[in-house]
């Protein structure tokens, strides 16, 4: 090959690394900023002042004075929409029989539309459920609603040979000739005036519990819920983690035993995760009866059975990184196999232990199958740390899903959702990030 | 040395308060089951914890799951959107736990289509029909010239057993071209964002995102499900261990008081008492 050849080949094998890695860059940037962009939009956002009541009523929060204030300017527009409807609902009973037929559906549509924008409409009785005791908390949900209300979604049949398209028929229109024809350009332009929307930072996302089946207020449980398994994981996987790879790679001799004990290890970190959430439900739960009920102490034990195989491993991998001389010195010295252990190898390996530690914590953090059988439900209060013996809990990997899927309006609380990820997303990257800071304090403590 | 004394004297006061307080904890509900009583559930949920203070947890992992779990005692009320099942009885018997089955509220099961689709109206037969993989063109049914999605759920579903007898017989086995959904939620979107696709969840679930059919002529609501004109109208069950006592006696008594016949309608369902 002559240097020419050798040159272009290398060139263009540098080209192709470059690329690469700005490909993986660019697909980073794709997933990471919606991820992140949605997520904030959880916690910081336009609020309405049904946002504000919605505090204050339920989480006791906000200044009463401003609230009232504000209330009080709201109502005075709000007022002259209910006046519409009565006059209307006046005309309709003077109507005939077939044009009352025609509009009270009409009607009864407008009102319903009102209701998701702006509440109860007075003379209603008093809701039970939360999310029908307030109009929309946001503003970007409340224009989705405002247009609702003013357009009427309708499906072109005409084509008997086709799926309908979907066109839309402005609601004042069907309106024409009575009193109401008003109410549609009233809201419109009173929009801002009715809702009050201000930009709010929404801190109790992260700190309140869910109000009404995650409608309204935040996703602490599953925050909670979530930490408490991955550190309830962690504390029975990581001491048996270590000590099984110390006896791996100090007391275990080279045989047949060992090297099926090795392959076993091996073929366990490869198990599908759900596998190991049944295995859970009919060990921990069905046959030992460790709880009542699903619970964090179920869910822990078994995340820690499918973390155990990674931390062995990368603990006997660390163990066996550090020099031999060091051993030797230390038995040389006089010291015994369990003190070297303990005093030499330990402390020498601890930052790849900790390393592997930290990561398997995030994957434990984040994994769903195991624990949908073992700890997971859909709703639940914050336990206490009381309660992590027998109580099961909501926790984030589960919730995401379960708010994406089963959740009977999972189309009305994206923004939850998407605030679940960021929040799992943000648990995750904070843990591997101090598995880096660690790791670099406890290289520099050993070498100086 | 220091760092593995730390985490031993951590982990010890850890356990210390774990189980101080673990007989205080007795006082609390865990809910399982179907996905269909599931909104109801929640409601109650959130309801009973706000007016007693006792936590309720409440699973949606369908209602096969609901009696496995109360097999196994490990929840107090088992959701189901079917009765149970003659064997499921025997298995809890020989575990010694006795099934009481109670009735939360009626449902009747919509069979939805996309709001596009400008079918209105289907006979048992016809969607009889459809899910044994007979019709496989809208136009067969008096609709568009596409092709039918089916979508079922899964073997672990109340709703799919009550479906199964409600609307498909004894004999009549679903097509094997039928998709699975997991859950009744997952029903509707996967609905909602295919035109050409028909399902069939609880009424609750029903909104203006998808078309419930007319069924024989009749249209899903509460009215006709009350009185049972509705073909497709089924009871939602809560199952109890033995007949209820304190807190779960409490909970399951909800549909009966104001309240919670407020709760059932408020998510969409029919009352029955």
């Amino acid at each position: 090959m002559n240097l020419g050849t050798r040159k272009l080949l290398d060139r263009s094998f540098t080209a192709l690394g470059i690329s690469s890695i700005v490909i993986m860059g660019l697909m980073l940037l794709v997933v990471l900023v919606p991820i992140v962009s949605n997520g904030i939009g959880a916690i910081v956002f336009k609020s309405t002042i049904e946002h504000r009541k919605m505090l204050y009523h339920e989480f006791n929060r906000g200044d009463k004075a401003d609230l009232q204030r504000e209330i009080a300017s709201s109502d005075a527009s709000r007022k002259e929409i209910y006046r519409m409807l009565d006059t209307f609902d006046a005309e309709l009973s003077k109507m005939d029989e077939t044009r009352q037929q025609e509009y009270r559906e009409k009607f009864e549509q407008v009102k319903n539309s009102l209701r998701a924008l702006l509440g109860p409409i007075p003379g209603d009785e008093e809701p039970a459920l939360a999310r029908l005791k307030y109009g929309q908390t946001r503003w970007e949900k409340a224009e989705e609603k405002l247009h609702e209300l003013l357009f009427e979604k309708k499906w072109d049949y005409s084509n008997p040979d086709e799926m309908a398209k979907e066109y839309e028929v402005s609601r004042s229109a069907s309106f024409e000739g009575t009193s109401l024809v008003r109410l549609f350009p009233y809201v419109e332009k009173n929009i801002d005036r009715l809702l009050q929307p201000e930009w709010t930072f929404y801190w109790g996302f992260i700190t309140d519990s869910s109000v009404d089946a995650h409608f309204f207020g935040g996703i602490w449980p599953e925050i909670q819920g979530t930490l408490f398994l991955a550190v309830g994981a962690m504390l029975f996987a990581f001491p048996l983690g270590v000590i099984g790879a110390i006896y791996f790679t100090e007391y275990a001799r080279d045989g047949f035993l060992t090297s099926l004990l090795r392959s076993a290890n091996s073929t366990l970190a490869g198990v599908p995760s759900i596998v190991f959430g049944l295995f859970g439900l009919t060990f921990f739960i069905n046959t030992l009866k460790v709880s009542e009920s699903k619970s964090v102490l179920a869910g822990s034990l078994t995340l820690a059975i499918m973390i155990l195989p990674t931390i062995i491993r990368s603990s006997e991998e660390a163990i066996l990184a550090v020099p031999k001389t060091y051993k030797e010195a230390s038995l040389g010295l006089g010291s015994t196999k369990w003190n070297t252990i303990i005093k030499v190898i330990l402390p020498a390996a601890l930052p790849g232990i900790l390393t592997g530690g930290v990561l398997s914590l995030g994957r434990a953090a984040g994994e769903t199958a195991p624990i949908i059988f073992t700890a997971a439900v859909s709703v639940g209060s914050a336990i206490g740390l009381a309660d992590v013996l027998s109580s099961p809990t909501p926790a984030l990997s589960w919730n995401i899903y379960n708010l994406a899927s089963e959740h009977e309006a999972a189309a009305e609380i994206r923004h939850v959702q998407y605030g679940m990820v960021l929040a799992l997303m943000t648990i995750v990257t904070l843990l591997n990030m101090s598995a880096i800071v660690l790791r670099a304090r406890i290289s520099k403590k050993l070498k100086g | 040395m220091k760092l593995f004394r730390k985490i031993f004297l951590g982990a010890a006061v850890f356990g210390l308060m774990a189980s101080a307080d673990a007989s205080a904890a007795a006082n609390k509900l865990v809910l399982d089951g179907s996905t269909t009583v599931g909104p109801i559930a929640k409601a109650f949920a959130a309801h009973f914890t706000k007016t007693t203070g006792v936590p309720v947890t409440v699973s949606e992992s369908g209602s096969g799951n609901g009696a496995k779990s109360l097999i196994n005692k490990t929840c107090d009320i088992a959701d189901m959107s079917r009765p149970m099942k003659d064997n499921e009885v025997a298995a809890a018997r020989s575990k010694g736990v006795t099934p009481v089955e109670h009735v939360v509220a009626l449902d009747g099961l919509a069979i939805i289509v996309h709001p596009s689709n400008r079918v209105n109206s289907l006979s048992r037969a016809q969607i009889r029909g459809i899910y044994m993989g007979r019709y496989t063109n809208w136009s067969q049914v008096g609709g568009p010239n596409a092709p039918i999605v089916i979508i079922q759920r899964e073997s672990n579903s109340g709703t799919q057993d009550s479906f199964k007898e409600l609307v498909m017989g004894k004999d009549n086995p679903i097509s094997k071209r039928a998709e699975t959904q997991a859950s009744n939620g997952a029903i509707k979107s996967r609905v909602a964002s295919t035109p050409n696709a028909v399902g069939f969840v609880g009424l609750g679930f029903v909104d203006n995102s998808i078309k419930a059919l007319l069924v024989d002529g009749v249209d899903p609501d509460a009215r006709t499900v009350k009185n049972g004109t509705y073909p497709l109208h089924r009871a939602l069950f809560m199952y109890t261990n033995g007949q209820p006592s304190g807190v779960v006696k409490q909970f399951i008594d909800l549909p009966k008081t104001p309240e919670g016949k407020r709760i059932i309608s408020e998510t969409g369902f029919v009352n029955y008492y």
